[in-house]
């Protein structure tokens, strides 16, 4: 259990606590290596990430189903909570975001919020310390099913002008037009759902490993009071860095999954309403 | 002059992250300002400037962000 204990541990023996201030370890690309799996099941391996995955999907099913199961005059304070989170997704992102036609995918953009908003604090559960979407494969899935969506709806609302408005903008002189719909059409169908995995996936890395190095190089340190003597000072700047960073991760995480669902809710308006 | 290429590649790296920073700091910076601004000018439309604000840092920090995952790939 526990990365962030692990990873202390690993950081801990091979620390050069004498000779360096900082901790890194001795090949950060071990970090991006797949793990080996626990067990396998037919041709699918679990390893801890598939674990977590699931416990988040596990956990936002608990949420929703306890939080909106009753429909009481007065909501406890928990139901209170789940309801006001439904209600931002719904008219903070949906209707603000597409329209009124919008609410009709706010189950969709709940859902992706909610899983995400968990995996990310799964970041700064002390003993789990891993946060999922730090492992490609895992925004990648979610940004191609926002592919999919809005590609489907683009092209069963405005048939095959949907394309076409992208290729030959109409607002745009005719000399630029050819240019203008060349890069068009690049960022929409190719650099759009890979930007949208990319930008989860490298807040959640970027977050994961400067968690990791400060807390790590600050137990260290501290643990190293014996060897270095006054030097094992630089540990509690470390760790006092560290937790101001764990503040700040906490801003990162939730704002991810918000931005995550917002530009989902973004290219579902723009298939709907190629125009603009 | 012999020379080993992937002993700097790692340097490079760091180089090309560093330089692609530059411009994401630089537009964050300009979309927060000038949204701080706006927000002042009219606090009455602040909540659809900050909900556009987060789309344009989210749309400009991609590319900082697309360094940051090259540096490890490269």
């Amino acid at each position: 259990m526990g990365g962030l204990i692990a990873l202390v541990a690993a950081v801990h023996h091979e620390c050069d606590v004498v000779n360096e201030v900082v901790c890194v370890p001795a090949d950060v690309k071990t970090l991006f290596e797949f793990k080996e799996p626990w067990f396998t099941i037919g041709p699918v391996n679990f390893t801890r990430t598939s674990f977590l995955f699931l416990l988040a999907a596990l956990i936002v099913v608990a949420l929703l189903f306890f939080g909106l199961r009753r429909n009481r005059m007065v909501p406890s304070k928990f139901e209170a909570a789940i309801q006001s989170l439904v209600e931002f997704v719904r008219d903070g992102i949906a209707r603000d975001i597409i329209g009124p036609e919008g609410v009709k995918y706010t189950p969709y953009l709940l859902s992706i919020f909610m899983l995400i908003l968990v995996g990310n604090f799964f970041e700064l559960t002390p003993f789990i310390n891993f946060p999922i979407m730090s492992r490609m494969a895992i925004p990648f899935f979610l940004s191609l099913v926002t592919y999919f969506i809005f590609v489907i709806v683009g092209f069963a609302k405005n048939g095959l002008s949907y394309v076409t408005a992208i290729v030959w903008p109409k607002s745009v002189p005719v000399a630029l037009r050819p240019l203008v719909g060349l890069i068009e059409f690049v960022s929409t169908f190719a650099l759009r759902p890979l930007t949208l995995a990319v930008r989860l996936f490298a807040n959640m890395v970027a977050g994961h490993l400067m968690l990791s190095l400060l807390l790590g190089s600050g137990v260290a340190f501290i643990l190293a009071v014996g060897e270095i003597g006054p030097k094992a000072g630089i540990g509690i700047f470390w760790f006092a860095f560290g937790l101001f960073i764990f503040l700040f991760e906490i801003v990162v995480a939730s704002l991810q999954a918000y931005v995550f669902t917002l530009l989902s809710a973004v290219y579902i308006q723009s298939s709907l309403h190629p125009e603009h | 002059m012999e020379g080993n290429i992937e002993e700097l590649k790692g340097a490079i790296a760091l180089i090309g992250y560093g330089l692609g920073a530059i411009g994401g700091g630089v537009g964050v910076g300009l979309v927060v300002g000038q949204a701080i601004t706006a927000m002042a000018r009219q606090p009455e439309m602040a909540g659809t400037v900050r909900t556009t604000m987060f789309l344009g840092i989210a749309f400009t920090e991609a590319l900082a962000l697309l360094g940051f995952v090259l540096f490890f790939i490269a």
